[in-house]
């Protein structure tokens, strides 16, 4: 916990807020409120396009569906990241490592693919139905999917991330002298759980649990595809005024009420599970890291092993399956596919255009990575030495980029940099990215500023460090784990991102998401499996092999 | 030196104006179809008038708005469906294409417009499992079998937008084909039409979100009937799907190509849609995709086996129920509430 540094010694608030402050005033602010102000009438004031959600039901229980569902995916996601986690940081550097890259692969794959891969699993003679009824587990196939469970299984999948590496942070950060001292006073597992693991994981679990509702707000390709029209979202509804029905007064109507009602949950949350109080019970890191206690694992610790490896599966299961889809023969894809062959492949190498869309997409996210970390960083500082009173609004202004629809950031930023000519250099959309991927690195290290013990940096302070070398030798170090999560999921933002290259780049520009996107609405082109495939293989092999060949010391 | 960089320089300054090769931008939805567009029109049109044409991809009709609005418009022509078309005319996106500019008498009446060349015809029916109805039994043949599940039981999907579901409801309810949009227009035939495709609800494992997946769930035999796009349900036969079209009952649709207001090459945009509209020329796209011309005279040209696959044949046209476009411009927005509504309940 950072208190407020005394004038005079240490970072200036503004160093840290003005930067990213500046970022959200220009490219966010400016192009969103342009659009939401649509809401209000062209010309004059006008609520008709509110009264028209109140008067037809279908909205209402559209953006209640949204929050339901959002909810209800953070839940999910939470229970189950927490064995992933608690076994991330109870197991040996290489089992851990091997474990992240478990964790992140479905970042890897274009949501298109994943959703697909799921459903050929999931389908009434998919895969597992297929096992299931094959051991005699049920007589009649299951309906996983075009319905609530599979947008809650399409959607935890590949939010679940966004928990397990701040929650594994959390863990890593424990100490285990406290885990120890309430085993052998005679607390049993859930006990330990309770009393000494939750309210010191809280921290990362709340970043966590933020990043996944908020994200899953956005959410629409993936109830689209693997739910029912039961589970028809919002941001669905956004993206189809905005885009098909050309009505953006109502799309701005739309996000307006998702935003306030989004920031209204946020404040409540806050006031009545008191979240600054839950996060300030971390820090006092100063003995043996959190790990297995002396005596071996508990009872609880092998439960939350199986746990885990159930986890674990449920994360790779529709990866594995792409593998063997990605060598069929035929456009129509199928598990086992009837015939094998490389075309696919063929045609990814074969034209210059999937090559060429994966290099722009790379470098576009190595500078988003670069810009957001910095900004991200810069603002979690500033805001950690904050005067109290106005921190938590200043936090929901920093992230509000994850709350707005994307589609009306993209097409806010298309009128804001349309003169300048940025559309369609790489930019443009460089500069969307880093408003959208900011966030995140700002979360994840605000997370890791609040575990970090304030009485470090004092000390350091008083023994005549200056404010800079304290931050490289004490606190960088300890918040580095933040910073690489934030840095992760900055790159993940721009690597997936559609909506915004849709607007901002060009054929010349186009990144690979844009490209693998083309043409969806009539067919899915088998290469952008391939693509997947590569892109996983290519991922497990640089960070495998780094694995392989370097020993790295215990933490 | 320097003399040679001022003389590099000044060659520099004056070769735009030296070579004046005419180019325009096109810009489609990337994929088999535009690569069908690129094969089939634009490399014979460049060689054909010396216009150069650069492709883009991603015409989302907001995207074309923005650059409207920002007069920053990069693209000389567009593609769009009758939705797209319609919708940015009444925003006021595309310029009007009048007879002198392009002449379009010969094409099909039910796909003129004022604001868009008629580029390709393709149909909503029926698709289903030949697995499930071979060709030894009865077979699905109109929109009325689709929704009789005595007689072809199974699961079905449906299109998760009410655009054709609606009109194939009543048609399948027995209202005639010229009284269609005039039912709709009615509270009480809207209702009709809700009621028709609630009661099928039970039988609907899938409302599909992309012309992909009714193919999909046919062949993964998820379904046994489909409504959706001739095209689609083509490529899954071709790639050895058990899967066969009703082709007695369709609800043909149009694709337009559209100039952007304020392109900046506007009368290469036109030689190109003049060009396309020809029917010698319009008849080539069926060659790469099961799509159909969009006029009759195009059809001399085609072989008798790709004819089978296309939706705008003499006869079949006979039984095709045109969507209206600017029923659906004027309509859309509150059937779409009242169809998401239904299928939520």
């Amino acid at each position: 916990m950072a208190r407020p540094a005394k004038a005079g010694r240490g970072f200036p608030v503004w160093l840290g807020l003005a930067p990213f402050g500046l970022v959200l005033v220009v490219l966010f602010a400016v192009p969103v409120l342009s659009l939401l102000k649509l809401a209000f009438g062209e010309g004059g004031f006008t609520l008709v396009h509110f009264h028209r959600m109140i008067d037809v039901p279908v909205y209402r229980s559209v953006l209640g569906t949204t929050l339901g569902i959002a909810g209800l995916v953070t839940v999910l996601a939470v229970l189950a990241s927490y064995p992933l986690a608690y076994v991330m940081a109870t197991v040996g550097p290489r089992a851990r490592s091997l474990l992240m890259l478990l964790v992140l692969l479905p970042f890897w794959t274009s949501a298109l693919v994943r959703t697909t891969a799921w459903i050929i699993l999931l389908q009434s003679n998919g895969v597992v139905n297929a096992l299931l009824m094959g051991s005699g587990l049920t007589t009649t196939p299951t309906a996983f999917i075009y319905n609530l469970s599979g947008v809650l299984i399409g959607m935890t999948h590949v939010l679940m991330p966004f928990i397990v590496l701040p929650l594994y942070a959390a863990f890593s950060n424990l100490e285990l002298s406290t885990v120890q001292a309430a085993e052998s006073l005679g607390a049993g597992p859930i006990t330990v759980f309770r009393r000494i693991i939750l309210p010191l994981t809280a921290p990362g679990v709340v970043a966590g649990g933020m990043i996944v509702f908020m994200n899953a707000i956005g959410f629409y390709l993936t109830p689209a595809l693997m739910g029912g029209p039961g589970q028809t979202m919002i941001a669905q509804m956004i993206a189809s005024n905005i885009n098909t029905e050309l009505n953006w007064p109502f799309a701005a109507a739309l996000a307006t009420v998702l935003l306030v009602a989004t920031v209204t949950m946020l404040a409540l949350f806050q006031r009545f599970f008191g979240l600054e109080r839950l996060i300030e019970g971390g820090g006092g890191k100063a003995g043996e890291p959190f790990t297995v206690t002396s005596r071996g694992r508990s009872p609880g610790g092998w439960a939350a092993i199986v746990a885990a490896c159930l986890v674990g599966a449920f994360l790779i299961a529709p990866i594995i399956i792409v593998f063997p889809m990605s060598l069929g023969s035929s456009p129509f894809l199928a598990f086992p596919p009837d015939s094998y062959s490389l075309t696919w492949y063929e045609n990814f190498f074969g034209t210059t255009k999937w090559v060429a869309a994966l290099t722009r997409s790379l470098q576009i996210a190595g500078l988003v990575v670069a810009i957001s970390v910095v900004l991200g960083t810069l603002a979690a500082l500033g805001v950690a030495r904050m005067r109290p009173r106005w921190r938590s609004t200043v936090e929901t202004i920093f992230i509000l980029p994850m709350i707005v629809p994307v589609i009306i950031l993209a097409v806010g930023l298309y009128y804001l940099l349309a003169p300048t000519g940025l559309v369609g250099s790489i930019w443009g959309v460089t500069l969307g990215h880093v408003v959208l991927a900011t966030p995140y690195v700002f979360i994840t290290v605000r997370a890791a500023l609040k575990s970090f013990d304030g009485n470090l940096e004092f000390a350091a302070l008083g023994l005549g460090a200056s404010w800079a070398t304290m931050f490289r030798r004490v606190m960088l170090p300890s918040i580095a784990p933040g910073i690489a999560a934030g840095a992760v999921f900055a790159f993940i933002t721009s690597f997936d991102d559609v909506i915004i290259a849709l607007f901002l780049t060009n054929i010349r520009s186009r990144t690979l998401p844009k490209l693998m996107y083309e043409g969806v609405a009539h067919e899915i082109d088998p290469t952008i499996i391939a693509a997947s495939c590569l892109i996983i293989l290519v991922t497990v092999l640089v960070l495998g092999g780094n694995l392989l060949l370097t020993k790295r010391k215990t933490t | 030196m320097k003399k040679l960089i001022v003389a590099a320089t000044a060659l520099t300054l004056l070769a735009p104006g030296i070579v004046t090769a005419k180019e325009l931008v096109f810009s489609s939805w990337g994929g088999a179809y535009q690569e069908a567009i690129r094969k089939a029109w634009i490399q014979p049109f460049t060689k054909e008038s010396g216009i150069k044409v650069e492709e883009d991809t991603g015409p989302e009709t907001a995207k074309i708005k923005a650059m409207v609005d920002t007069k920053s418009v990069t693209w000389d022509v567009v593609t769009a469906g009758g939705g797209g078309l319609m919708r940015g005319v009444r925003q006021g996106l595309f310029e009007k294409i009048t007879p002198e500019m392009v002449n379009t008498d010969h094409v099909i009446p039910g796909a003129r417009n004022d604001y868009g060349v008629a580029s390709e015809i393709f149909s909503t029916l029926v698709g289903f499992s030949t697995k499930a109805f071979p060709a030894s039994g009865a077979q699905p043949k109109s929109f009325a079998d689709f929704w009789d599940v005595a007689k072809f039981p199974g699961k079905r999907t449906l299109p998760d937008k009410p655009e054709t579901v609606v009109e194939a409801a009543l048609l399948a309810d027995g209202v005639p084909m010229a009284d269609i949009y005039k039912t709709l227009s009615t509270e009480a035939g809207l209702k009709r039409s809700l009621d028709k495709i609630r009661a099928l609800k039970p039988q609907v494992a899938v409302w599909w979100a992309s012309g992909a997946q009714p193919v999909q769930a046919l062949g993964s035999g998820e379904v046994v009937m489909a409504l959706g796009w001739n095209g689609r349900f083509q490529a899954g036969i071709e790639s050895k799907l058990p899967i066969a079209m009703a082709w007695d009952q369709q609800i043909p649709q149009v694709g337009f190509f559209m100039i952007p207001k304020g392109a900046p090459n506007k009368a290469e945009a036109v030689a190109f849609l003049n060009y396309i509209a020809k029917p010698e020329n319009n008849a080539r796209l069926s060659e790469y995709v099961a799509y159909g011309p969009t006029s009759e005279k195009a059809l001399a040209g085609i072989p008798a086996a790709r004819m089978e696959t296309l939706p705008s044949t003499p006869d079949r046209l006979k039984n095709a129920l045109f969507l209206d476009i600017e029923w659906w411009a004027d309509n859309g927005a509150k059937v779409t509430e009242a169809y998401t509504a239904m299928l939520k309940e």
